[in-house]
């Protein structure tokens, strides 16, 4: 079957990313997994996803938010669509980790997000992307 | 810091008082005399003006003393030579006012009785002791003067308008009327330094109740700060913890999610809820740890222990963590001395203490290290130790390293989970048992943690191995 597009998965989480890889798998995404803010700017910059899920809070509380500052200013990058995920309730509590970096997301979800979500979402951005 | 020495601090602002005071007398002699001369012809104008003429010169040599003492503000010397200075003007108006008295009829002038004013001022003054010498030596100037006048040692000025018939030559007014003036100047002395004395004491202790105060109120904002920090901390960790309670919570709920949506291929599902179930013990052992701390943290005063084997502890901890620290590479050596006593703890709350140290060991150390665990004993106490060739910690951190909710940059770069909890609970623990803990690190080349525990008594050993047998 051939692929639908590919997903990138950035997140510290070794289970969550591969959760994630077993749902997106299962409806015909291609899925890559990268455990650090570091590797999976690597991995936006050689594969060039159609879509990144991003974890916000990884070795540093703010890495995620830090990731998405330079895809912001990388016009290799910054059309790529990001959905943050996070375990912190809501943006409110991202203020107990300051950080002065604009956050730049197409969408902020809390996990865990039910799979059926996770896939009506990506189906929707890389469908109409392609 | 605050001068606590009122009356010396009193005395530097009375002496200009004094001088002030002092050009007033010569300004009122001056005219008492023109005013008596108009009574008294026989009043010697001279000798008067000449005694007032060398008040005011001396009172002009105090006032430049005093404005020289005034520049030397916080030298120290301006408050030591205080009260010899204002000694020294007391005995010259002393002197000033028995000359005047002299030539204006000794003791027939009634303004005799201007000697209190000078012993009030010194009681006020001046010590309790100067102020008796004050007095004992207006005393004496009189005494002096009336009975150096009646044996005719010192011409008598007599003046007819103001006494007659002629008291100075009658031995027994001289004798009552200086025993009159001495006993008055005592009392007064007396009565008005131990007033002045209280005053003082007062003062001081008013003086001491505001440093007090001040002490009180500088502490009390610092403490207010470290209490807004440790609020602001809590917060941080109260964020911190449910996170780390969300992120096994959700990682559970997506694997059940993943199977029950039927998203997980059959060949899969195992391995998705293997993983549920591990992440599952993980929040559990969460859960266990921050009970951990709240249980350290409630401990106030010395804890009741048993004596636990702290070997047999370590042998079942590492049991545990062994595989762990083999996946790592790690090797892990153990040192035990022979005939090691029991310490006094419990054996949960050691076991907690050890697993601790071994697992920041495992967590913090490089790839292939080295874990070495020491366990001796050292006088009343048994001294445990883990020893790791991990990242260090840098010295700036080493302060608060034991603090609850705090962790190391180093530590927090390297290992992405924590809630800096771990060491708190090692601390809290020990220290309840009247041990304590201490680290020891080098940035990039490792820690070694040690902790000393009291050992148990023999007398509670054997107490408790009774007990033992006794349920058993």
């Amino acid at each position: 079957m051939a692929s639908k597009g590919k997903v990138l998965i950035i997140d510290d989480d070794p289970d969550f990313c591969e959760f994630m890889r077993i749902g997106l798998e299962s409806d015909g995404f291609e899925v890559l997994t990268a455990a650090s803010g570091r590797l999976g700017l690597e991995t936006m910059r050689r594969e060039k996803p159609d879509l990144v899920f991003l974890d916000v809070v990884m070795a540093h509380p703010t890495e995620g938010v830090d990731v998405t500052a330079t895809i912001k200013e990388d016009p290799e990058l910054w059309d790529i669509p990001i959905i943050m995920l996070t375990s912190i309730m809501d943006t409110e509590y991202i203020g107990h980790f300051p950080t002065d970096k604009p956050l730049s997301v197409d969408q902020f979800l809390t996990k865990p997000v039910p799979m059926a979500e996770v896939l009506r979402i990506a189906n929707e951005i890389v469908g109409t992307k392609s | 810091m605050i001068d606590l020495h009122p009356l010396k601090l009193e005395l530097v602002e009375r002496i200009g008082w004094l001088i002030r005071l002092r050009w007033v007398a010569v300004v009122s002699t001056l005219a008492g005399i023109a005013i008596a001369r108009l009574v008294e012809p026989a009043l010697p104008v001279l000798p008067l003006v000449t005694v007032t003429a060398v008040i005011a010169l001396y009172n002009l040599l105090f006032l430049l003393y005093a404005r020289y003492l005034w520049r030397r503000r916080g030298t120290g010397i301006r408050r030591r030579r205080s009260p010899i200075f204002a000694a020294v003007q007391i005995v010259f108006d002393l002197l000033a006012l028995t000359a005047l008295l002299h030539f204006s009829g000794g003791i027939e002038n009634p303004f005799g009785v201007f000697l209190l004013f000078h012993v009030i001022i010194a009681s006020i003054l001046l010590s309790r002791l100067a102020s008796f010498g004050v007095a004992l030596l207006a005393s004496s100037l009189y005494a002096g003067m009336a009975l150096s006048e009646m044996s005719g040692w010192l011409p008598h000025v007599h003046l007819p308008q103001l006494a007659d018939p002629l008291h100075y030559a009658n031995p027994v007014y001289t004798a009552a009327h200086v025993t009159a003036v001495t006993l008055t100047l005592l009392l007064a002395a007396a009565m008005a330094s131990s007033v002045a004395e209280r005053l003082r004491r007062r003062t001081q202790e008013l003086l001491q109740a505001s440093q007090i105060c001040e002490i009180n109120r500088s502490e009390l904002t610092e403490m207010n700060e470290r209490l807004r920090q440790l609020d602001a901390a809590r917060t941080q960790f109260i964020v911190m913890v449910a996170h780390e309670l969300r992120a096994p919570m959700g990682a559970i709920i997506s694997a059940l999610n993943l199977v029950l949506g039927g998203y997980a291929p059959p060949e899969k599902q195992r391995e998705v809820l293997e993983r549920a179930q591990t992440r599952a013990y993980e929040l559990l052992d969460l859960i266990r740890d921050l009970l951990e701390l709240v249980r350290a943290r409630r401990i106030e005063g010395p804890a009741q222990g048993v004596p636990v084997r702290a070997e047999k502890v370590l042998e079942s901890v590492l049991g545990l963590l062994r595989v762990e620290a083999e996946s790592k590479g790690l090797s892990i050596e153990v040192k035990v001395a022979p005939d090691l006593p029991p310490v006094l703890a419990t054996e949960d709350q050691l076991r907690s203490v050890w697993t601790n140290l071994i697992s920041n060991a495992i967590k913090y150390n490089r790839p292939g290290g080295r874990i070495a665990i020491s366990l001796t004993h050292d006088g009343d106490q048994v001294v445990g130790s883990v020893e790791d060739t991990g990242i260090g910690i840098a010295r700036e951190d080493m302060p608060r390293l034991f603090e609850e909710f705090f962790r190391g940059e180093q530590a927090k770069a390297m290992v992405q989970r924590g809630t800096g909890v771990g060491l708190a609970i090692v601390k809290r623990t020990v220290e309840s048992y009247g041990g304590r803990v201490w680290a020891e690190s080098e940035l990039g080349k490792g820690s070694k943690f040690s902790f000393a525990l009291p050992r148990a008594t023999d007398e509670l050993v054997a107490q408790t191995s009774e007990n033992n047998q006794k349920t058993s």
